[in-house]
């Protein structure tokens, strides 16, 4: 097994924005290399445009480097080798209203390539292990913005990931949820699984994250390591705020 | 193996989202009360009321279930990446070739199932004026279905390059405008010369022929498609799907 969950090396990305005197293009990412190591929680930080989002396609195969490799767990992320160990949870995910939770689940199980007592168990445990399971019952049109979080983070665990890909997964919820999604990502780190997270809340990051990567306009500015932040005077706060500045 | 379960669960997906879908309901009103309207219609053709009942009601089953089938593949992978499911869909090892297929195979699922259903009622029509099912109806069924197939399958490529739902609509529409007057292109280029003659063999090589889909067109016994039929609709239908999977296996989200 590779020691390093994720590697980007020299990756670039430019987006080509077709128009009617020619094409524009706007580098999301420059000059990029960073490794996530293996059953660590490391954080993604930066201001709106730093790359984030980029990272994150890129690391799911969603978008494709203009220069560079990224390799996931030593493949390629387009390949299904890379993606049946990775979990992603977009930013605000969507789900049909009309499904239930456990339908919804069971297609993206599917699409995992589970069938039967497997895929049965699999949404079972997903179900369970988000706290979903008293609203089984419910449609996906009854659901808080912090049960539609819930929703998203089992989905990305159905298939039982080495590597979990969350983009912004406390955007917008209430207390009493960010508290839940951090107890449930400690245990699922606890279990072994890296975690890879993007936010824009410092204190999130720095409760959770032994690793920190600061993105300012596309590129990597400081990496930080849990020990730095928290000898640091203003922790990983300052930090952030000179990094960006 | 794996591949082809994923295409069977976005196929299966696919069809239920479209049969549950308001458009669905909406469609089926609309069938009916055309269908209707084309049994009125067959009361004034007089003599010509069996014709007339079964050429309208099939041709008005045929646009009810091309208006469905380029809405559903116009718009469904632009939906999918607006409301982001696809990042859900190609963040897992989903094969680009089975996800297009499964989205395809659920549009003619629900195409299917509207002409079936669109059939069953314009037969229980017929049967309430008097008439029993008009020569060649299976076939003529069948035919609309082949046209859908290659239509819908050319709507899927072109939603992958144009711009809206709407753009996809028109071009698609066109191209099943045009696939009917092949033959009197076919004429028009025999009669042209130079740049004009050059130009309309061009584009007769990107339009598929869908009069070959007309079995009421051929008289009798004739109607049966010939084996040529089932293998052009495969040919354009794979063709399509072939240049839409290009386009998508290179697409970014």
């Amino acid at each position: 097994m590779s020691a390093h969950a994720v590697s980007f090396s020299a990756v670039e990305k430019t987006y080509k924005r077709p128009g009617f005197l020619g094409a524009s293009y706007t580098t999301a990412v420059k000059d990029l290399s960073f490794e996530i190591p293996a059953g660590e929680i490391t954080g993604l930080l930066g201001l709106n445009g730093a790359g984030k989002t980029t990272i994150m396609k890129l690391l799911t195969g969603l978008i494709f480097p203009s220069a560079g490799k990224v390799k996931v767990f030593g493949h390629a992320p387009t390949e299904g080798a890379a993606k049946a160990r990775v979990g992603f949870l977009p930013e605000l995910p969507y789900f049909p209203p009309h499904l239930k939770p456990a339908e919804a689940l069971a297609y993206y199980g599917r699409l995992s390539g589970l069938a039967g007592p497997a895929l049965a168990q699999a949404v079972r445990a997903a179900m369970d292990r988000t706290g979903l399971e008293p609203h089984a019952g419910k449609r996906v049109s009854e659901f808080s913005k912090g049960m539609l979080q819930r929703l998203g983070l089992a989905q990305a665990l159905l298939h039982d990931p080495d590597l979990l890909v969350l983009d912004e997964p406390v955007s917008g919820l209430d207390p009493l949820a960010i508290h839940d999604i951090r107890g449930l990502l400690a245990g699922l780190n606890a279990e072994g699984r890296a975690v890879f997270l993007s936010s824009h809340s410092i204190s999130e990051v720095e409760k959770l994250c032994s690793r920190v990567l600061i993105m300012v306009k596309g590129r990597l500015a400081v990496v930080v390591k849990r020990a730095q932040w928290e000898a640091a005077p203003g922790g990983l706060e300052t930090i952030f705020v000179e990094a960006v500045r | 193996m794996k591949s082809a379960r994923v295409l069977l669960a976005v196929a299966g997906n696919s069809f239920y989202e479209s049969v549950r879908h308001r458009f669905f309901l909406l469609f089926a009103v609309f069938a009916f009360t055309a269908i209707y309207a084309s049994v009125l219609a067959g009361v004034m053709a007089v003599d010509q009321e069996a014709r007339v009942l079964a050429d309208f009601g099939l041709a008005l089953m045929e646009l009810t279930a091309l208006a469905y089938a380029l809405f559903t593949a116009s718009s469904v992978l632009l939906r999918e990446a607006e409301t982001k499911t696809i990042y859900l869909v190609f963040s897992r090892p989903v094969p680009r070739w089975a996800y297009l297929g499964g989205k395809l195979a659920g549009a003619l699922l629900t195409a299917a199932l509207m002409l079936l259903v669109m059939g069953g009622m314009h037969l229980a029509l017929l049967a309430l004026r008097g008439f029993g099912a008009p020569a060649c109806y299976g076939w003529a069924v069948l035919g609309s279905f082949l046209k859908l197939s290659v239509i819908t399958s050319a709507a899927f490529f072109v939603s992958l390059f144009s711009t809206s739902a709407v753009s996809t609509m028109v071009i698609s529409g066109v191209l099943w405008t045009a696939g009917h007057f092949v033959s009197e292109a076919r004429f028009l280029a025999d009669k042209a010369h130079g740049v004009s003659a050059a130009a309309l063999k061009g584009a007769m090589l990107l339009i598929p022929n869908l009069q070959l889909f007309n079995a009421r067109d051929a008289a009798g016994a004739a109607c049966a498609l010939p084996p040529a039929a089932f293998a052009a609709a495969a040919a354009w239908t794979l063709g399509a799907c072939l240049a839409a999977l290009w386009l998508l296996s290179r697409k970014e989200f």
